[in-house]
């Protein structure tokens, strides 16, 4: 009896060790899978010798090169104009999202359900759609081609009260007798706003901001129908996309590379620093649908 | 300081249910006054409209005289601690108290004074740098009272302040609000689900069930003459057993006969049934656990039953026990009486006999299950 | 059907039990569709009802109205002013002198040609001063349409205010009537921070969704139902006109041989998107649990930096990574470069061309470069919801004696379906109109050769929303076809959402695990 007990005992040690030694092994080639193309647009970035696409990853030659091909391209155009889009959209959609979600999650006027029915029922609609009808007003109002920045600034805020799911679900766990003790101290909703809910939904203030700043730097087909080719009007990925399309890519394929580290970097650490209030974002999001 | 008049109140929810019906009471200045009853029974909802926190559908509130239907929450000078405290988590306790002040620009040396004085009352001097979060439980309750004191307001209400609280810690805060009382001398108005609360709390109970208010009255009179058969059944812990029976009129004496044995309705409780000239015939029959004591053997009036479960308390026992046609009764024991040969035949399965005075019973309509007693 | 009592039920074998619930389910179908068409009977007739009853409170309004009520009815806001609500009052009457000023100046012109669309398109026309034929241009169609959608709108809104000066009127006589004092503009004001803060919160983000949203939408389903397109583009070359329902006959009638097949196109192409939807939402979603489950195993070290790899690829932005990971796969690729450099293949593989078994390949491609981009953002969510599967559960469950195994499906997958059915369901809708990926993965490609003559040029790997965007570009742009689609692409949407909410245990069964 203690024998096979015994027998056992190994049996389950030595199967864990199995099972986390193959559970190392996956991890460890899902992290190279997930960084190696990274890795190569680090790498080809400085990549001196050619401008075209190679077969192979470690460049023969280093050197800045590319680089300085962006600093003397219309690159610093499209970037200045990706950041003041985002820095622009983060402020006023946040403001909006947070306005649209605390309203929604705290107060409860006739129309409140049919509102929210409605706007599920609007999400429905390919947003591609709309474009078509949005890029002619905005044409008529003079926000296109190289006025396109307060344009797409317009477009991407005007429609942003439909995002406030994440955050209503937020709000909806601060339990609602701090409002009502505020309410019964003397403060206005206003300031049960201000004073009492803002400070307790900095997490997902945080993640709000974030997701908005990091929006714009992906958007693209918007983006291309408003600048309509004109260099001016272009972020990143629009401006960077026509580097990859056939007539060009022989000449600008690390330039492209290169653009994509500067474009990454300072995302990327943005989003290092805050990773803890996106991460509650997401799953919270998920959880409440 | 103030008289707080409740008109018809009326609570009706968007989809039809109504809460509160008609909902009447005067409470007058400086009186304590509890709502009791089960959850669901409408309570809160209406200490909530009191405090302008749940709309009005019909009928009046008035607070010191003035209708305050249209006034918001922070207009009806009235404080509130909530079941959950409701502190606010990202200020400090002295933040906590002195948010209500700060909304209405009281000075700040002016609030340094109220708050360490009110802190001072509650013993939260040394906490009040701290966050809620690094209080206990009865540390959390005593802010709450505090930031409801500070706002000098007429009304205090406290809507099931004690139930997230241990039971030891219950009782002592209970004795603590108490003291409160005596030493804030304003009108409350408080909210529990907990009978023992009510009694011990209150000048007046409100008892309420399903929206209807079921009785109104001193601790005493809910206990002794309670109008109904719920407030019977509410009121008194472990609970009254009741009993169908049949009443018999003889010779101008009342009788009842439960269990084939025939009890006289002798005392108060008989000159009350012959004064209001009560018909006989069947009648549901309410006996207090602590009203029924052991009998012996041939004793007249003697009812014999088995013991089911014996909950030993420390200062008596209860005993579960099933008569001759399996009614349930529970008989409340002081342990005193009884010697510790007798204590420890209380085992499940032991044969005992009960008897009751006729002057502690009560008695109930089938019908309508009012108290045939009162007017 | 016969119906089981819950103890007959437990008494059926394991098969019996499968059965009499798949029965139960089919049998529960034609009453929930009754139920459906019940409840939107329900709906007109509610409607129709509150119509009454508000030109019956209308008409008792003015009847039992005094002076200052029944001027209200045409000179707006007068009643309120009358009675002391001078802030309300000034706003009415605002409202109703820019309405006015509007529909005289501009809204009526636009109303009229709304129904036409415009009567004189470009033309030749003789100039004096050049002695020549210049083209001449007429009316606008665009204009007149997105305009006339405007002032329908502002239309609605007029209603709306009219009524509720109206209502307003009733409210304040009933109050003096009662005695009780009405509220005076500082009222109004502070009451905009305080109980009606949300109308002062939603007053911006509702106007934002309304204007760039709802009136675009509005106008793309009204061009569904005209000749909108790269020739008829309403000013420069040629007015549109109403077409009625022929874009839809176009899009949904089997015209079989010759010609161009839009019904088959589109088929195909839904057939796709819903194969890719499928595939893209679920992959990603069980493998991500998994990575979530391997790097949360008790055990498992540096859990940290596994977390941080995976999370790094979603700060990039991923117009970089797509882009970049298609190039590394294209036919002159660093992929293909490496396996001939190595040797392993002789010939490079055509990733993103290969059209053979209806493009498998990159079908399959975009769906593998999917999970790449898909699982790091999984991994996040599933953990967070497996931190929160109660211990408890997993110490009795083994206490039971379940293994690994067991526990994950009998626990853990219950679990996580039941909490993310809402997210698995938009998840779901939202790959289906996943543009980012396919469009700069494969822009469609390659080339259906047999699907082509349709609309724009359509790739094995388009999606409706990326064929729809095709449709909408370039010279020979058929906006009218893309409206079609984009309403079928909502009808489907919906439908799917519709079933979906209706079978969810997490709507069903709110409080099961809770």
């Amino acid at each position: 009896m203690n024998e096979t007990l015994e027998k056992r005992h190994m049996g389950l040690k030595a199967s864990r060790t199995i099972s986390n030694t193959l559970i190392y092994i996956i991890l460890i080639v899902m992290s190279v899978v997930w960084l190696i193309p990274f890795i190569c647009i680090v790498l080809q970035s400085f990549r001196v010798e050619s401008t075209w696409q190679v077969g192979y990853v470690v460049p023969q030659q280093w050197g800045w090169d590319n680089y300085k091909a962006l600093w003397n391209s219309d690159f610093k155009r499209w970037y200045l104009n990706t950041f003041i889009i985002a820095l622009v959209v983060a402020v006023l959609q946040t403001v909006i999202v947070l306005c649209m979600s605390y309203t929604l999650s705290r107060f409860r006027f006739k129309l409140r359900d049919g509102l929210m029915r409605f706007m599920l029922i609007l999400g429905m609609f390919p947003g591609m759609l709309t474009m078509i009808i949005l890029y002619r007003v905005l044409k008529d109002l003079g926000l296109t081609q190289a006025n396109a920045v307060p344009g797409l600034i317009l477009v991407y805020v005007a429609s942003s009260g439909m995002g406030y799911y994440v955050s209503k679900g937020f709000f909806d766990t601060i339990p609602k007798s701090l409002d009502e003790a505020a309410r019964i101290d003397g403060a206005t909703r206003a300031q049960v706003l201000t004073k009492i809910i803002l400070p307790l939904a900095k997490p997902i203030v945080i993640y709000t901001i974030l997701t908005a700043f990091m929006g714009p730097w992906g958007d693209f087909v918007f983006a291309r129908y408003v600048s309509f080719g004109t260099s001016a009007g272009m972020n990143v990925a629009v401006g960077m996309y026509s580097w990859l399309q056939l007539d060009q890519i022989g000449q600008k394929y690390t330039m492209f590379c290169a653009g994509g580290v500067i474009v990454a970097i300072p995302v990327t650490i943005l989003f290092m620093c805050l990773q803890k209030y996106y991460v509650e974002g997401v799953t919270g999001g998920a959880v409440k649908g | 300081m103030a008289s707080v008049k409740l008109t018809k109140v009326k609570k009706v929810y968007d989809n039809k249910v109504v809460a509160v019906h008609d909902f009447d009471l005067d409470i007058k200045d400086k009186e304590f006054v509890v709502f009791v009853g089960p959850s669901g029974c409408g309570k809160s909802t209406t200490l909530r409209m009191i405090a302008g926190l749940e709309d009005i559908s019909d009928g009046t509130v008035e607070i010191d005289g003035e209708v305050v239907n249209d006034l918001q929450p922070k207009d009806r000078g009235i404080a509130m601690v909530f079941q959950n405290y409701a502190l606010y988590p990202h200020m400090t306790v002295y933040d906590n108290i002195a948010f209500s002040l700060r909304l209405q620009k009281v000075p700040e040396d002016v609030i340094y004074e109220k708050v360490t004085n009110a802190a001072e009352i509650l013993g939260i001097t040394d906490y009040l740098l701290r966050k809620p979060r690094a209080l206990s439980g009865g540390q959390r309750q005593r802010v709450a009272i505090g930031r409801a004191m500070v706002r000098n307001s007429k009304v205090f209400l406290m809507d099931e302040p004690l139930s997230n609280l241990d039971a030891k810690l219950r009782n002592q805060m209970r004795a603590e609000i108490i003291l409160l009382r005596q030493k804030l001398d304003t009108t409350f108005i408080y909210v529990t689900h907990d009978q023992t609360e009510a009694m011990t709390l209150a000048d007046r109970i409100v008892i309420m069930k399903d929206g209807f208010i079921m009785q109104v009255g001193t601790p005493e009179e809910c206990f002794d003459m309670p109008k109904n058969l719920f407030v019977a059944e509410f009121i008194g812990a472990p609970k009254m057993n009741v009993l169908k029976t049949e009443l018999i009129k003889e010779g101008g004496k009342y009788y009842v006969k439960p269990f084939g044995v025939k009890i006289e309705v002798d005392g108060e409780k008989g000159e009350k049934l012959a004064k209001k000239q009560a018909a006989a015939g069947e009648v549901i029959l309410g006996v207090r656990p602590e009203h029924i004591v052991l009998a012996k053997e041939g004793q007249t009036g003697a009812i014999p039953c088995v013991l089911e479960v014996n909950e030993m308390m420390g200062s008596e026992l209860h005993l579960h026990v099933y008569t001759e046609d399996g009614t349930r009764l529970i008989v409340r024991v002081p342990t005193i009486d009884l010697t510790a040969a007798q204590r420890e035949n209380m085992v499940t399965g032991h044969k005992l006999f009960i008897t009751f005075e006729g002057k502690v019973m009560h008695f109930f309509d089938p019908e309508t299950e009012k108290n045939l007693l009162t007017d | 059907m016969k119906r089981y009592s819950d103890l007959e039920f437990l008494k059926l074998s394991k098969g019996q039990k499968f059965l009499y619930k798949l029965q139960s389910f089919f049998a529960a179908i034609p009453r929930a569709i009754g139920r459906f068409f019940l409840a939107i009977g329900r709906l007109f007739k509610n409607i129709g009802l509150g119509i009454g009853r508000e030109f019956a409170d209308i008409f008792n309004t003015f009847k039992e109205g005094d002076w200052k009520t029944r001027v209200s009815f045409l000179v707006m806001g007068f009643g309120s002013m009358a009675r002391g609500q001078v802030l309300r009052g000034l706003m009415f009457l605002l409202f109703e002198a820019v309405f006015i000023f509007y529909m005289v100046t501009a809204g009526g012109y636009w109303m009229s040609m709304l129904p036409s669309l415009g009567k004189i398109g470009p033309h030749q026309e003789y100039n004096a001063v050049l002695d020549a034929y210049t083209t001449a241009y007429g009316d606008n169609s665009f204009k007149i349409l997105l305009y006339g959608v405007l002032t329908m709108f502002f239309i609605v809104a007029f209603i709306y205010t009219w009524r509720l000066n109206v209502k307003q009127n009733k409210i304040a006589q009933e109050y003096l009537r009662s005695g009780r004092r009405l509220k005076s503009s500082g009222d109004d004001l502070r009451s905009l921070v305080d109980e009606q803060f949300y109308k002062t919160l939603l007053a911006l983000p509702l106007t934002g969704i309304l204007v760039f949203t709802v009136m675009p939408i509005v106008f793309m389903i009204l061009v569904a139902f005209t000749n909108y397109d790269g020739s008829h583009d309403g000013y420069n070359n040629a007015l549109f006109g109403w077409q009625g329902l022929a874009n839809f006959r176009t899009m949904l009638t089997w015209t079989g041989g010759g010609g161009v097949n839009y019904s088959a196109t589109f088929g195909e192409i839904l057939t796709w998107t819903l194969i890719w939807a499928f595939f893209a939402t679920f992959t990603n979603y069980f493998l991500g649990m998994f990575v979530a489950m391997m790097i949360n195993k008790k055990g498992i070290r540096l859990k940290k930096l596994w977390r941080t790899i995976l999370v790094l690829t979603i700060a990039i932005p991923q117009f970089i990574s797509l882009l970049y990971v298609s190039k590394m796969f294209a036919k002159n690729g660093i992929v293909n470069g490496l396996l001939l450099n190595l040797g392993w293949i002789s010939k490079a593989i055509d990733f993103w061309g290969s059209t053979a078994h209806n493009g498998l390949l990159p079908r399959v491609m975009v769906i593998v470069i999917n999970i790449w981009i898909g699982i790091p953002y999984l991994m996040l969510i599933a953990t967070g919801i497996l931190m929160n599967i109660p211990a408890d559960l997993y110490e009795s469950s083994r206490i039971d004696g379940a293994n690994a195994w067991q526990q994950y499906t009998k626990i853990t997958l219950p679990y996580m379906l039941f909490i993310t059915g809402p997210y698995l369901l938009t998840s779901f809708t939202g790959n289906m109109n996943n543009f980012n990926v396919i469009y700069l993965l494969t822009g469609g490609a390659p080339t259906n050769a047999a699907a082509s003559g349709a609309a724009g040029s359509v790739g094995y790997t388009d999606l409706l929303v990326t064929w729809l965007f095709k449709i909408t570009t370039g010279a020979e742009a058929q906006y009218y076809l893309a409206s079609v689609v984009g309403i079928l692409v909502f009808l489907v949407v919906a439908v799917i959402s519709l079933v979906v909410y209706n079978v969810l245990p997490s709507i069903k069964n709110e409080e099961d695990f809770q």
